[in-house]
């Protein structure tokens, strides 16, 4: 009877000890990195995100019945000053297309934080299998999302999303060349990395491209991050 | 008579097992201690606002739907939760916009204590600058909790304050502040998250959440 509820005893606690190993664990869909490594080292990856299929609404938000260019999956914060901060969220895809992870982008005004008419934006792209990026820059205009009162209610309107912003400049570089004179001295830079980007720095830029317009004023486009890494110091 | 002996020492053995996996040394081994509160408070906020999965013991073990009106479909994006929050005003400083995006770590095991997320943060102070931040938040004591809640028979979760989820990531990889803007360009710092157990019926309502950080500015020069 003793030996009996020994084995006994021990094959319970084995079951334990085999489902902790065993467990399923959830992991992530990882797809094949499309990175070229260019003549003179370090290493190149672009990032595509359509809009509007790209943005990811918050919980709740319609896009049916709100105005054409009013845009989903943003918010906005605006002190007493005036001084804007605005935050999107987006889907991330790789150079084939496949959604790889999900990107955000919050961009500020004023300030500290860029000279007037302009604003500074940092990016922060996660890709579940392998880490995540920041980068951060100085934009060439003021990227920032307003808030409008419409007869829908309060709308967001993204610059890129409205038809009027495409005056002749599609494709649009929003990274600015040179930094402003407020705030970090710095433009298009890649940061840091975690993960499988540990380690990396270099700089990116942020091109829009516009795709389609249509006479009610929605349009639809991609943005093109590239980034250029290596290893830092 | 045989058979009772046999499931007493299977049951008992299982028990066993179960009580040493849930309080498993190696989960407090990793944890971080919390920041002092009058060098980095903490600042509470809610994150009912997310798309993406679930972040509860079940949804980290693989088990349970989460709820598909907010889930992101994408098959890389099922261990994905994300979410524009404000960071509320106080103790010097303006309120924030902030987005939080949390992912599960690849890294996580049963048997280390690991059911972790990994966490990036981009923040935004208005006229003032920006901090990225990332983290690693271990939920095993969150584990214990509902354990000790399921085995006490209670609904209630036995932690009132928040619990300190940051723990040291295992992969190594540095957490912390990873960049800064504005009047806040060149600071390092780290960061600590806390959950806080949801209103009224725990296991139903969306917990509360905490983090605080600390800056470091960076060193004076002279030439």
């Amino acid at each position: 009877m003793k030996r009996l509820f020994s084995i006994t005893f021990v094959t319970g606690f084995l079951v334990v000890a085999l489902a902790t190993t065993l467990w399923p664990l959830p992991r992530h869909q990882r797809f094949r990195s499309l990175i070229a490594v260019p003549a003179d080292g370090g290493r190149q990856e672009e990032f595509i995100i359509h809009w509007p299929e790209d943005r990811i609404a918050r919980p709740g938000e319609e896009s049916a019945g709100l105005p054409a260019e009013a845009v989903v999956g943003a918010a906005v914060l605006e002190d007493s000053a005036g001084r804007r901060v605005s935050a999107e969220l987006f889907r991330l895809r790789d150079s084939a297309d496949n959604v790889i992870g999900v990107a955000t982008r919050v961009a500020g005004t004023g300030g500290a934080i860029a000279d007037p008419g302009r604003s500074s934006s940092n990016w922060l792209l996660v890709i579940p299998s392998r880490g995540a990026l920041f980068l951060r820059q100085t934009d060439v205009v003021d990227t920032t999302v307003r808030e409008q009162s419409t007869a829908s209610g309060i709308v967001a309107l993204a610059p890129g999303a409205t038809a009027g912003f495409w005056t002749d400049r599609s494709p649009f570089r929003v990274t600015a060349y040179s930094p402003g004179m407020n705030g970090s001295a710095t433009t298009g830079r890649v940061l840091r990395g975690t993960n499988e980007f540990a380690g990396l720095e270099g700089t990116f830029s942020e091109v829009w491209t516009l795709e389609e317009a249509s006479a009610a004023g929605a349009t639809r486009g991609s943005i093109l991050l590239s980034t250029q890494t290596a290893a830092g110091s | 008579m045989r058979t009772l002996v046999g499931l007493l020492g299977f049951a008992l053995g299982m028990l066993l097992g179960c009580l040493l996996l849930v309080f498993n040394p190696l989960a407090s081994a990793r944890g971080l201690r919390p920041l002092p509160g009058d060098v980095a408070p903490v600042k509470a906020y809610r994150w009912e606002g997310y798309r993406g999965m679930e972040i509860s013991v079940a949804s980290l073990l693989g088990l349970g739907r989460g709820d598909r009106g907010v889930a992101l479909m994408d098959p890389a994006l099922r261990g994905v939760r994300m979410g524009i929050i404000v960071l509320p005003a106080g103790e010097g400083a303006s309120a924030a916009l902030a987005v939080k995006v949390s992912t599960i770590a690849d890294e996580n095991s049963l048997w280390r204590a690991q059911v972790a997320t990994n966490d990036y943060w981009n923040i935004f102070w208005p006229g003032e600058g920006s901090v990225f931040a990332s983290g690693y938040s271990n939920f095993w004591g969150v584990l214990r909790d509902d354990f000790l809640a399921a085995a006490l028979g209670s609904d209630e979760a036995p932690e009132v304050t928040g619990r300190l989820v940051s723990a040291l990531a295992p992969s190594g990889t540095s957490t912390g502040v990873a960049g800064a803007s504005g009047r806040y360009a060149g600071f390092t710092g780290e960061i600590r998250e806390l959950r806080y157990p949801g209103e009224g019926d725990a296991k139903k309502s969306e917990p509360g959440w905490g983090i605080a950080i600390k800056v470091n500015p960076p060193p004076v020069t002279t030439r």
